[in-house]
Parts: structure tokens; C-alpha cells; sequence
């Protein structure tokens, strides 16, 4: 029943800290005036109960009643500037994100350094308006932090905001800051169901676009390593861009097989992506080498784990689904 | 979702468990004794039950089984006082509400809640009992819970408890300052809010509003204190600390009584002073009556405290009577005359005897009155029987019988002050000299470590007051003629008419009466300053300070303002304290200590742009004599940075070096 509401104030504050703040870099010093601090539930109750104290301490004329009434709410300022202390001049950087797939949970990676002379404690990393579990960092070290968020779609996942809390000590205020960075994630295509063999395999549908072209079709350059045979070298590349390039063709299928986007002629866009997706970790998990033919992009011929990541991102991206 | 984490159950169970454990036991531990004895019961089974279920995997109650209990015991404490209202039946109610909770606590919630109670039962304590010993042990234990708040507001793992006792007592150091200031700033009212529920008017010892033969000789073998005073200036001879105290005219033949006070405003502009003034302050001890104590004879007293005088010049504080240490000053004179005129009724009043009692004084004061017309000379009469036949002063006199004066004047000759007054007022009124009998306390004990002086029960007294003809009412102290000791001395421990005052056995243990008053005077000096600011004693204080008669709100602008600067100041000392910059490693700080030293030499200080070995450099060139040195210090110093692996040798080498470096200084 409250949460409507709390959840209006909740985005609303949020919003007018973000037109405050401004976009933050990845790496983040927390500033005095980007730290907020409200007590905690049990802080209002910590909080009423001084108050009823002092109420109880002017009707008996007690002095040791005030005393002690004063002491607690002493207490009470005293851990508000611990707690606002607890996250002042903290790093936090984005080191970066785990690839994921669609429908899976993507997660972000942050450092935080406390190059502080004292340890600072409770310290949490969560999407605005949860919690999570909660890590102490000691003086001048450093601890890794995880957000874990779910993928969603595929593309470019970019992190909404999230916050930097602590209730330490004694969990009668929160303090936090809202971070809004730039961190992204990409977001694989989910694959779909294993069951289409590899191109081919078969033959049929899933034809090499290759072999359509005959048999030496130029297909794209890649950086040269040690080793290329000099006659591909794509000398003319290498007049236009001072790289050593290697020309690419789609050789015999035997050695080398090209996935082809207009195989697929038959699927709808995203459903092509998740079959290409799939062909590609087929393809990895066989230790085969593949290529990868897109409209827009065309992924030379290769394998090994960076070369699936390199097809994966460029599944993802296709057509940049966030625009 | 912020719910499910607060409420998940916490993991290192036996640790927190123990730690509110602890917390429940410890802050209810004052209020055992004043408890009905099923309260702590209850709360001690509950914590073993549920330390015995964690332990042992006990079944805990299940939820109607606690909420019957809850039920029953809320029906218990309100059947046993008959309300929840008021501080004891609170205070029941919380320690039940204590064990209750301890009962079902699992959450990190729960424990929360047991905190917030202690706290709250530590305060409740403070309005009962405001001893030394228990302050500490109070003050300990807001420490104590202070730790758990820390320990049990965690959501991770709990922290070593040695180190969260330290930051505790760090925190709690922090919130002095700004304790100390809104305890003196912070506005104090005169009088209660609203009634303070079930007070207990306990009875107490102390001066009533009767006399009979045997009243006071129970208050003269009393230890127990009456009131202290601390004078302003020197304090006034033995034989004038007459404290006035209810002035007694009614006589029903063995009972004086006072009739109640009879109010009448405008009594201290019937007093005439003369002589030096005595400014001094009492700290009266409770005795739930309404008088107030005052040398005779009070001219002016602190005026916002509800004093009046009463129309036979004492001072009684109204509408409550004194239930709590009161605290006064009072300007007395001990030279004075009354100038209040006798009408014919309350002469009649002042001379009222049972007209069945003590023939024989009533004759031998007619024949007095028969054989002169002045009333000094009946005075002095009646005086020179005490003085010269023989009489005993006596805290343990024969019982005396239906004809008090008659008995004790002319049979036992034995008795107490009260009977010596007594028998003098029925004189001066069968004589016909209007008399009443005064009650009060009569010396003191100078307490020489606070310089203050006490006035025990023990010093209770009796005096008579007579009206004469143009002299209005004097004071007459039979007492004094039989035991002039008793007055100079002030009664303390004195052999009196040959016989000794034993004040239990403290008079055997000199050494002891010492400790014993070192005691009362830091107890006292605790009292006064620390439990006895009250609006007086801040008014006091700000006008020290140059802020004289401010409103509340002035105050209480003065007390937020102030605790927001300290408030600032220490957010700037946390920063300071967790950031303030200090060398980093032995090498940096041992290379900094040779800068110092060539600086010292008159060689311009080191740039911060400026790199080790150019700084070496020229300070070899600017101090040839040290060149060598100086060049071995700066290549040691590299080696730590820029050495792969360099190992403790040359950190070694670097700091012998630095330590024997002197730099002789040009010319």
C-alpha cells in the first residue's frame, strides 16, 4: 500500500540527484556533497526513544536523566558522521563486465579503494532501492564489488543506476551515493535450441555461402601474424593503413566453414541471430574454424575462444538492437 | 526486498544471541530488587530457554504459547500495580516486554528492539537511584550496549569484540562534548511537566509536625543525614546555628502540635534586622514535608523555588512537599527583632494549658508571677532551676507519665531537649508570658574536605520562644543551660552532662569518620553540581558566562547552534584523522629526516619537482665538508626505491647513515 508512493519519492529523488551529479566517469571519488544520509527505520525509533527519554527526564527534573538523554543523542550525531565518514573519499572504478547471454544475468565488476588511514565497514554496491550483502574494506586496500543484474535483450546492456551504501555503525542512518556510469555489458543473442546441424554437415539449407561463389571467394582481411604466406598480404591495405593485413578467402569447406547470415533466408532477424549464435558455440565446442557473414560485418575465418567471443559480439550488435 | 534482508535470520547466532543476552540482563539488573520477584524469575527463564534451544536444539514456544504468556504477564504486572502507568509498573512492563522478546528474537530486527529497551531501562534506573556506584555501573553499561549496537546493527559476520569495545568507547568519548553542552544549555524547568505518577512517598525519617517526651530522642541516635549548608563567606559561630524549623503552640498536656501553617504574605516585613548577614546554601535531604530549614532568622531566600514563610516566621515550600534533594540559599540574620502585634485572641492562644495537667509547675510559676512583674526576671527563674539544681541531659530518660512538666521538673530531672522545652513553655504560660515551642536542628558537622558543613538527625533540637513587651518574640534555650556543650559544640560526638552520645561505632574508628566524610564530601559535591542543576544552577552558570536571565528559546538556539559546531567540528576530525598524510614507508621518512637535517644547514629546502639525486647534488656542493656523507645517503636512498629486490641492507645502511649525519653548517 506504501509503495506507490515510496517508490514515486524513491525515482524522483533519484532523478534530481542525477541532474545534480551529472553523468559520472567510471572511475569515481565519493565527494562530500554527493553523499546523502537519512536515519534508518531503526534510527527513527532510536531517535523517539531520546525523545520520550528527555520527555521523562523534564517532568522528573532529573539531571542524570538528561545526561544520559544528551549522551545518547550525542551518540546519535556522533554515528551520523561516522557513517557519512564511512563512505567519504571512497574510488570506486568500473573494472568491467562478463560477457552474457539474453535471459541470463549480467555482471559488473567494481574495485573499491579505501586509501584511507582507517577501515572502513558494511560497505554494499546494489541496484538503487536494494540491498545486497555487504563488505568491509580495510585501510588502504582494495575489494571487488559485484552487480548483478539480469541481461535482458541482446545489445549493449547499459547499467542503470546503482548505489554505494553503508549503515555503519550501528545501523541507525544510511548513508549512500548514486552512481550513474556509463558501464556496459554485452549481451549475447540467447542461442537457440541445439538441433540445426552445422552448415556442412548436412548441406541442404544450411549452406556455406562460400561454396555458392566458387571456391577462393575473397572474404575479408585480418591482421597478419607470423607465419601467413606473403602472397596474401594485402599490400594495398597495407599502402592505405600501415598495417600488415592478410586477405581471407573462403577456402575448400573442409578447412574452413563461413556462417552465413542469408542461409538463413527462411528466420526472422532475431531468430537467424540465435541460430548463427548457436552454429558459432557448436562450432567452438568442436574446436572447428568458422567465419562469420553478416550484412553488415563479416567475421574472418578462425577459431579459439576470442574468436567466439569476436563472432558473439558481433551477433549482439547487430544492426545496434538499443537504437 | 529491503524487508527480506532485514528480516533473513543471522548467521553467527550464538554470538549475537550472547551479546543480547548480556544486553537483556545487564539493563534490567538495577531494577531487580524494586521488581516483584516473578519478573526477573520470568526474564532469567526466558534467556536460559533460549540459549538452552539454541544450544541444544531446544523447541521454542511456538506463537500462541507466547502470545497466552504475553497476555498473562501484562495481566499480571497491571493486577500488582494496578496501572501501567507510572515509572514502576513501566519499568515492570519493559523488563516483561524484555523477556518476552528475548524469547522470539531471531532477527537482526528483534535484537534492534532489545537495544532500544535496555537503553530506555539504563535511563529509568537513573530517575531511582542516583549513587555514585550506580552511575558508574550505568555509565559501564551504556558502554556495554553501546558494543552491542555496534556488534548486533551489523548485517556481515561480527567484528572482533575487543576492537568494536574500543571504537564504542571512542564513539561515546565523541558524543561528550556534545552531551556536556546541551546538559548545560539545554533550558531546565522549575516544576514537572505533569504529575509524576506513583512517586513512592516511603516514610522518612526527620522532624514532624508533633512533639511527645521520646519523639526527638529517636532522631538524636540517627546517623542519617538532615541537610547540608555550604556558607558564603565565614560561617557563623556554634552557639547561632539555630535552624528553624515547625514551631509547635498547640498542647493537649503531653502532645505539642502545630495547628497547620497559617499563611500570611507580608510576615518578613515584620522582622527587623540588624547586625552582619549570613548567605549560605542548604542542600536539604527529602523529607516529604513541607518545611524548609533557615537560620534563625531568614530575611531573604531564593525567591523562584516556592518559598513563602509561614506566620511564625518558618519557611515551608508549597504546593509539594520536598519528595527529591532540594537545594536553596537563604540570607539570615542572627540579630533581629519581631515586631508582629499580639492580638488578644492569639495571646490567649500562646497561653492555652489543659487545664487538668502539671499543678504543680502551673503553682510554682502563679507564685513566680505573684512575686515580680517582669517577665525576664520569670525567665530567668525558670532557667536557674535547670542551671542549678541538678539536672541530666539524657538521650535515654525515664518514661514519663500523665503530668509531663510536673514529672520530669521536680522527679526524674533526666531527659532530651524536647522535654527541657517543654516544661519551660509550660512555665512561661502558666506564668503568663505567651510561649511555643520551636523544633529544628541546632550545630553541624563541618565537613573540612568540602567545606561544607552537614547537619545530621541527630542534630534535631528544641527551643522555646517567649513574647515580651516591646521585644517581640526571643528565643530561650533551656537546653542550654543544662548542657552548654550541647549548643557550643554543636553535638557532635560530645560527652554530654557525663554522658557520651554514641553515634553507632564510628566514634571507635577515627580513621573510618575520615573515609566516611572524604565519601560525603565527593557524594556531595556530585550532588550539587551534577544532580542538583536545576534552572538555578544554570541560571548561575550562563550568568557566569555573561548570558544573564535568557529566554528558552534563546537557550535553545545557544544548544542546537553550539551542537551543530561541534557536530562540524568533528566531521572535519574524522577526515582529518582517517586522511592526514604521514610517510608512507621507513625510506621515505628517513630520507625526509636528512632534508630536515641539511635544511637546518641554510640550504634552500627541497622542491617537490626536485628528484633525489639532484637534491643530493647540490647539497653536496653547497656543504663540501659533508659531501661524502651526503652522497652515500642519497645512492643508499636510491637503491631502496630503484634496486630490483633490494632487501633490508640497504634500508639498514640508509638509516645508520641518516642518524650519524651532520650537517656542518657554512661559516
Amino acid at each position: 500500500m506504501l509503495a506507490a508512493p515510496q517508490l514515486w519519492l524513491r525515482s524522483s529523488a533519484a532523478s534530481w540527484a542525477q541532474r545534480r551529479q551529472g553523468q559520472d566517469s567510471l572511475a569515481v571519488t565519493l565527494e562530500k556533497r554527493r553523499i546523502y544520509i537519512l536515519p534508518t527505520r531503526f534510527g527513527l525509533a532510536f531517535g523517539c526513544t531520546i525523545f520520550a527519554m528527555l520527555l521523562g527526564a523534564l517532568n522528573y527534573g532529573s539531571s542524570l536523566g538528561f545526561a544520559l538523554t544528551f549522551l545518547l543523542a550525542g551518540l546519535g550525531i556522533v554515528i551520523m558522521r561516522h557513517c557519512h565518514n564511512n563512505l567519504r573519499d571512497l574510488h570506486v572504478r568500473f573494472i568491467g563486465a562478463q560477457p552474457a547471454f539474453a535471459g541470463g544475468a549480467a555482471v559488473f565488476r567494481f574495485a573499491l579503494h579505501n586509501d584511507a588511514r582507517s577501515d572502513r565497514f558494511e560497505i554494499t554496491l546494489a541496484p538503487a532501492g536494494e540491498e545486497s550483502d555487504s563488505q568491509d574494506i580495510p585501510a588502504e586496500q582494495t575489494r571487488t564489488f559485484t552487480l548483478t543484474v539480469p541481461s535482458g535483450e541482446r545489445g549493449l546492456l547499459l547499467l542503470g543506476r546503482f548505489s554505494v551504501a553503508t549503515r555503519y555503525p550501528g545501523n541507525l542512518f544510511r548513508a549512500w551515493t548514486w552512481m550513474h556510469m556509463r558501464a556496459t555489458c554485452v549481451i549475447y543473442p540467447r542461442p537457440a535450441p541445439r538441433g540445426r546441424p552445422l552448415p556442412n554437415d548436412a548441406g541442404g539449407e544450411g549452406q556455406l555461402g562460400s561454396l555458392e561463389h566458387g571456391d577462393a571467394d575473397f572474404i575479408g582481411l585480418r591482421a597478419a601474424v607470423p607465419g601467413d604466406p606473403p602472397q596474401r598480404i594485402a599490400w594495398k591495405a597495407f599502402a592505405r593503413n600501415d598495417e600488415l593485413m592478410v586477405k581471407q578467402f573462403s577456402a575448400g569447406a573442409q578447412q574452413a566453414r563461413m556462417l552465413s547470415w542469408d542461409s538463413l533466408a527462411n528466420l526472422e532477424t532475431e531468430e537467424r541471430l540465435a541460430q548463427l549464435t548457436r552454429w558459432c558455440l557448436d562450432a567452438a565446442e568442436r574446436n572447428l574454424s568458422v567465419g562469420l557473414a553478416l550484412p553488415d560485418r563479416v567475421v574472418p575465418v578462425g577459431r579459439g575462444l576470442k574468436h567466439l567471443h569476436e563472432c558473439l559480439r558481433a551477433l549482439a550488435l547487430f544492426e545496434d538492437p538499443a537504437e | 526486498m529491503t524487508a527480506a534482508v532485514a528480516s533473513r535470520p543471522v548467521s553467527d547466532t550464538a554470538d549475537r544471541l550472547l551479546w543480547t543476552a548480556g544486553i537483556a540482563a545487564g539493563a534490567s539488573l538495577p531494577h531487580w530488587p524494586t521488581l516483584p520477584v516473578w519478573v526477573p524469575v520470568l526474564l532469567c527463564l526466558s534467556i536460559a530457554w533460549r540459549l538452552a534451544g539454541a544450544m541444544f536444539r531446544w523447541p521454542l514456544p511456538n506463537m500462541a504459547a507466547r502470545v497466552a504468556l504475553a497476555i498473562l504477564s501484562f495481566g499480571a504486572v497491571l493486577a500488582q500495580y494496578r496501572t501501567i502507568n507510572g515509572l514502576q509498573a513501566g519499568t515492570a512492563l519493559l523488563v516483561v516486554m524484555v523477556a518476552l522478546k528475548f524469547l522470539e528474537s531471531r532477527t537482526s530486527r528483534d535484537q534492534m528492539v532489545l537495544i532500544i529497551i535496555a537503553y530506555f531501562l539504563l535511563f529509568a534506573s537513573l530517575l531511582v537511584d542516583r549513587g555514585v556506584p550506580m552511575v558508574l555501573y550505568l555509565l559501564g553499561f551504556v558502554w556495554f550496549t553501546t558494543v552491542g549496537l555496534l556488534q548486533l546493527g551489523r548485517r556481515g559476520p561480527l567484528l572482533a569484540n575487543l576492537d568494536t569495545a574500543k571504537r564504542a568507547g571512542r564513539l561515546l568519548l565523541q558524543a561528550l562534548p556534545i552531551m556536556l553542552v546541551l546538559f548545560i544549555f539545554f533550558p531546565r524547568l522549575p516544576g514537572p511537566l505533569w504529575g509524576i505518577p506513583g512517586a513512592t512517598s516511603s516514610a522518612r525519617s526527620g522532624l514532624t509536625d508533633s512533639m511527645s517526651p521520646g519523639d526527638l530522642t529517636e532522631l538524636g541516635l540517627s546517623d542519617e543525614v538532615a541537610f547540608r549548608v555550604e556558607f558564603f563567606g565565614r560561617p557563623p559561630g556554634p552557639d547561632r546555628l539555630y535552624w528553624r524549623g515547625p514551631v509547635l503552640a498547640k498542647f493537649n498536656g503531653r502532645t505539642w502540635s502545630t495547628d497547620g501553617p497559617g499563611m500570611r504574605p507580608g510576615m518578613v516585613d515584620l522582622l527587623e534586622f540588624r547586625g552582619e548577614p549570613i548567605n549560605y546554601r542548604v542542600m536539604l535531604e527529602p523529607h516529604d514535608r513541607h518545611w524548609v530549614f533557615a537560620l534563625d532568622m531568614p530575611a531573604e531566600w531564593t525567591d523562584d523555588r516556592n518559598i513563602v514563610m509561614e506566620s511564625r516566621y518558618q519557611l515551608v515550600r508549597f504546593p509539594r512537599s520536598i519528595r527529591s534533594r532540594f537545594d536553596y540559599e537563604v540570607t539570615s540574620y542572627p540579630e533581629y527583632r519581631t515586631h508582629d502585634e499580639l492580638t488578644d485572641r492569639l495571646r490567649e492562644y500562646y497561653l492555652r494549658l489543659p487545664a487538668d495537667s502539671n499543678p504543680r509547675s502551673r503553682a510554682l510559676a502563679e507564685q513566680w508571677r505573684r512575686e515580680t512583674t517582669s517577665s525576664r526576671e520569670i525567665i530567668d527563674k525558670a532557667l536557674a532551676i535547670f542551671r542549678t539544681e541538678l539536672f541530666f541531659y539524657t538521650l535515654t530518660p525515664p518514661p514519663l507519665g500523665a503530668h509531663t512538666a510536673d514529672e520530669f521538673l521536680f522527679q526524674t530531672r533526666e531527659g532530651f531537649c524536647e522535654h527541657y522545652s517543654s516544661a519551660f513553655t509550660i512555665l512561661m504560660r502558666a506564668a503568663g508570658i505567651p510561649a511555643r515551642v520551636v523544633t529544628g536542628y541546632q550545630g553541624g558537622e563541618l565537613n573540612p574536605l568540602g567545606e561544607y558543613y552537614i547537619v545530621y538527625q541527630s542534630n534535631a533540637h528544641a527551643w522555646t520562644e517567649v513574647w515580651l513587651e516591646d521585644e517581640g518574640w526571643i528565643r530561650v534555650d533551656p537546653t542550654a543551660a543544662v548542657a552548654p556543650d550541647r549548643i557550643s559544640s554543636g553535638l557532635s560526638g560530645r560527652s554530654l552532662a557525663g554522658e557520651q552520645i554514641r553515634r553507632g561505632t564510628l566514634d571507635n574508628f577515627p580513621w573510618l569518620r575520615q573515609v566516611l566524610l572524604a565519601w560525603d564530601a565527593a557524594n556531595t559535591s556530585w550532588h550539587a553540581f551534577v544532580i542538583g542543576y536545576g534552572p538555578n544552577l544554570q541560571r548561575a552558570l550562563l550568568e557566569r558566562l555573561g548570558i544573564s536571565r535568557p529566554h528558552w528559546t534563546k537557550l535553545a538556539i545557544l544548544a542546537v547552534a553550539t551542537v551543530a559546531l561541534v557536530s562540524a567540528l568533528l566531521a572535519f576530525y574524522l577526515r582529518w584523522a582517517s586522511h592526514a598524510k604521514r610517510p608512507r614507508d621507513r625510506a621515505t621518512a628517513l630520507f625526509a629526516r636528512f632534508c630536515r637535517k641539511v635544511e637546518r644547514a641554510h640550504v634552500r629546502p627541497r622542491a617537490p619537482t626536485e628528484g633525489p639525486l639532484d637534491f643530493g647534488t647540490r647539497a653536496a656542493a653547497a656543504l663540501p665538508t659533508a659531501a661524502t656523507q651526503i652522497d652515500a645517503i642519497t645512492r643508499a636512498y636510491l637503491r631502496t626505491r630503484y634496486e630490483p629486490a633490494p632487501g633490508l641492507e640497504p634500508l639498514e645502511r640508509l638509516r645508520t647513515l641518516v642518524r650519524t649525519f651532520k650537517a656542518a653548517p657554512t661559516r
